[in-house]
């Protein structure tokens, strides 16, 4: 049980959702991308007091791992916005509708 | 030390929460509404060192060192390189060219949120007693509890995390490689 457990699962909660609305309101690739990392920060505070809640480090490791991942998305990502860039001369993504040119 | 806060030190803790959770709201609502990309960025490196205010709060410091360093410091600058490769400096706006699709699911998702509120109430976590606790971490430390699990228990997950993100790296170059 941890102090102010439900203000911290509000804020995650909110944080998830902040994140989600611009990542489906917005059409600039690079700011959908950092809404997205705003919801993977929401999520991590979900996972730590949970771990705390349950007195176990599964949680901590977890976050470690998404940690991991938003790493290597960031840098796979942004390589697809230059490249797309180069191809299209924009990264709006709605003009990303092809797969294949 | 702490652990045996006194009534007082749980009054201050609810303050700094409030007030960091607020600001931490606030920047992340001006990464979503800036119009200028670089300045979304930089709303974004505010909200990261207040969210690791928070995650100081819940007594992970090694999370909130790794939230600054990884985040805040490789992530952004990440992100700050490419805005500045790709000259997009002023973008569209949220408010422009709203359609009813997206109207539709932000709606949606504003319905989510009492779900999630819902299912962060006290009732629905189950009294689990582990053997992690405050007291274990403050005895031997939070890094080397955290290192005993990772390369013991999570030593698989670790190390395909690894190979990710050697993919991952091979892969960007690859990709942004000039042909």
């Amino acid at each position: 049980m941890v102090e102010h457990q439900s203000i911290y699962l509000a804020l995650s909660a909110l944080l998830f959702v902040i994140g989600a609305a611009g990542a489906i309101t917005r059409r600039n690739a690079i700011i959908v991308f950092m809404c997205i990392e705003i919801m993977l920060i929401g999520v991590n505070i979900a996972f730590i007091v949970f771990s705390r809640a349950t007195q176990s480090v599964d949680g901590i490791i977890t976050v470690l791992f998404i940690m991991a991942v938003a790493a290597a998305e960031a840098a796979v990502g942004l390589a697809i916005f230059v490249l797309m860039f180069r191809k299209t001369g924009t990264i709006n993504i709605e003009k990303f509708n092809l797969m294949k040119w | 030390m702490y652990l045996r806060v006194s009534s007082k030190g749980v009054y201050m803790e609810l303050f700094t929460l409030i007030i960091c959770g607020g600001l931490a709201l606030g920047t992340s609502l001006m990464v979503v509404f800036a119009r200028n990309t670089v300045h979304s960025a930089l709303w974004m490196i505010a909200s990261f060192f207040f969210t690791a205010v928070i995650f100081l709060l819940l007594r992970v410091q090694f999370i909130a060192i790794l939230i600054i360093i990884v985040y805040a410091g490789a992530i952004m600058m990440f992100i700050l390189y490419a805005i500045m490769l790709l000259n997009v400096r002023i973008s569209d706006s949220a408010k422009s060219g709203m359609k009813i699709s997206k109207i539709t699911g932000v709606v949606l998702l504003l319905l989510l949120l009492p779900v999630l509120v819902l299912i962060g109430m006290d009732q629905v976590i189950p009294a689990v007693k582990g053997d992690v606790t405050l007291q274990v971490m403050e005895k031997f430390g939070q890094i080397p509890v955290l290192s005993r699990f990772l390369f013991s228990e999570y030593l698989l997950p670790f190390e395909v995390v690894s190979l990710l993100l050697t993919a991952g790296i091979i892969g960007a170059v690859f990709l942004a490689k000039r042909r």
